[in-house]
């Protein structure tokens, strides 16, 4: 399998102090892949250098076989990646509508994006009934949703998702969970998902890296890593 | 009643627009443009240039104003407001900038147009008469309507076209926007040069009724900032309000108050203290743009 993204012992600070201390991880085609880890460990910090909103200090990331650190964050949406970031970042006073059509900001194929717009209707019809009505009067879980499909909206063949069940309804973030499994399975498109909520993540992940004060501490099969004693006693503890 | 309705709906057609250009780029950019009176006054002096001097139709002068605004925003944007956002962290910094800029305008306008009172012939004859009860210039209805037109132009801009999508975006959400793919540099260059553009084109249209001088600047500005404080900084129905509030205000200042001497923006200023300590935010004002 080719790797969509690699990202090579990269270090990142803010300010002086590090985030991330020569972190090395891999996103195969087509793969899903999840960061766990706790508040503070560089979870974040990770899709941050991969947009472009964060200056690398060291390292390279590479996309599709290219370099992608100092490319601008407009540049890396036109490549192909789209992010879902922590705390949805929805546009508050636009619609549902106008947030989607953001979403397909770089593209001008307007029959296309017709296209894109309908399936992601489709996939999520709460945004249908919705369509018209502005972001701030919604539920958090269905700006989720909405932001989901935002980042869809662009066509992404690499999706990163920050901390998408934070602060959603525990029965929701069992439906976000199945939307992120459900994209996977029909778009082309590879995942890197990153969560507090370490069970839902490696319950629908195929691999995993768990993340430790600014560096991996472990990373595997995410199958494997959930019987794993460590990952047990530093991630799971007994909640959920 | 009917005279001093249609007096405040022309005035404040044109306060509107004035407000509309100061709220974007506060919005986009969170720099409260203190040169925006000057812009206007420099765009009456295009107008009246390319009319009077040059000889050329009003609606030549008025496209004239609106380019040579825009480039001015653009470049005042580019070449001054982007460094020193970019590398102060505190908002005094672009504030005295633009006060640096009101200033320089200033200068500008006077070496470039002299300290006279300009004006420009009237664009139409004659005067509207209904029953005695509404009497308008021709000239003024034209302008009052050119200005509405102006008002709803801008709006379905800012509502259904990308370039104006993705400036409400950068102004409700500036990272969510940069991820979404927008530049931020280029479209808060855009949002500058169309508030500064505006400016122009509000004084393209006045220049033809009441005219401009130097002097106009800064009392503009100050009545812009009222505006703004009124409808609520940063919203675009805000600055609708918010201008056709204060262009009421003053049409029913000067004919109630008149008795008393040149007391209305005394009492406007007065009302918008009482306003402002019970709703800070202004009318429409929210947290984001």
């Amino acid at each position: 399998m080719t790797n969509i993204l690699s990202v090579e012992n990269i270090e990142l600070y803010y300010d002086h102090i590090y985030a991330l201390k020569g972190v090395s991880i891999d996103v195969a085609e087509g793969e899903t892949v999840a960061l766990i880890g706790a508040n503070g460990a560089g979870k974040s910090s990770i899709l941050r250098a991969i947009t472009g909103l964060r200056p690398l200090k060291s390292g390279r990331i590479l996309y599709q076989g290219e370099r992608l650190d100092g490319a601008s964050a407009s540049d890396i949406v036109r490549r192909g990646i789209s992010m879902v970031p922590e705390g949805r970042r929805a546009f508050p006073l636009m619609s549902v509508k106008d947030n989607l059509l953001m979403g397909a900001f770089t593209r001008t194929d307007k029959a296309e994006i017709e296209q894109t717009l309908e399936s992601v209707l489709t996939r999520f019809p709460r945004l249908r009934e919705r369509y018209h009505q502005q972001a701030s009067t919604m539920s958090g879980g269905e700006q989720q949703m909405m932001v989901i499909g935002r980042a869809l909206m662009a066509r992404p063949k690499l999706l990163l998702l920050d901390e998408p069940s934070l602060g959603i309804a525990p029965k929701l973030v069992q439906d976000i969970a199945r939307a992120i499994v459900a994209i996977s399975r029909d778009e082309k498109v590879s995942i890197l998902l990153v969560e507090q909520n370490s069970r839902m993540a490696l319950s629908i992940s195929n691999r995993a890296y768990a993340l430790s004060t600014g560096s991996i501490a472990l990373s595997g099969n995410s199958r494997e890593l959930m019987n794993d004693d460590r990952i047990k006693a530093a991630y799971l503890g007994g909640e959920l | 009643m009917e005279q001093i309705i249609a007096n405040g709906l022309y005035l404040g057609a044109q306060y509107a627009l004035i407000a509309l250009g100061l709220t974007l780029i506060f919005s986009l950019m969170n720099v409260l443009n203190f040169a925006h009176g000057q812009m206007y006054v420099f765009g009456g002096f295009v107008t009246y240039t390319v009319v009077v001097q040059l000889g050329l139709p009003f609606i030549v002068g008025l496209f004239a104003s609106a380019i040579v605004l825009a480039i001015m925003g653009a470049a005042i944007e580019k070449f001054l407001f982007a460094p020193v956002i970019r590398r102060s962290k505190r908002d005094e910094s672009t504030m005295l900038l633009a006060a640096g800029i009101a200033f320089f305008l200033d200068a500008v306008i006077l070496l470039a147009f002299g300290e006279k009172q300009r004006g420009v012939p009237k664009i139409v004859n004659g005067v509207f008469n209904w029953d005695m009860r509404i009497i308008m210039p021709y000239d003024r209805i034209l302008i009052g309507v050119l200005a509405i037109l102006l008002i709803v132009v801008f709006i379905g801009f800012m509502n259904y076209s990308r370039t104006g999508r993705a400036m409400r975006a950068l102004a409700q959400d500036k990272m969510a926007a940069q991820l979404m793919g927008v530049n931020v540099a280029r479209y808060s260059m855009i949002g500058f040069a169309l508030g500064a553009m505006l400016a122009g084109l509000v004084g393209g249209l006045l220049v033809t009724i009441t005219g401009v001088n130097l002097g106009m600047g800064g009392p503009t500005s100050v009545k812009a900032f009222l505006m703004i404080m009124i409808g609520g900084a940063g919203v675009i129905s805000g600055a609708i309000a918010g201008g056709f509030i204060l262009g009421m205000m003053e049409s029913v200042g000067l004919t109630v108050l008149s008795a008393y001497g040149d007391i209305t923006y005394l009492v406007i200023f007065a009302t918008l203290m009482v306003f402002l300590a019970v709703r800070p935010q202004g009318l429409m004002g929210k947290p984001w743009g």
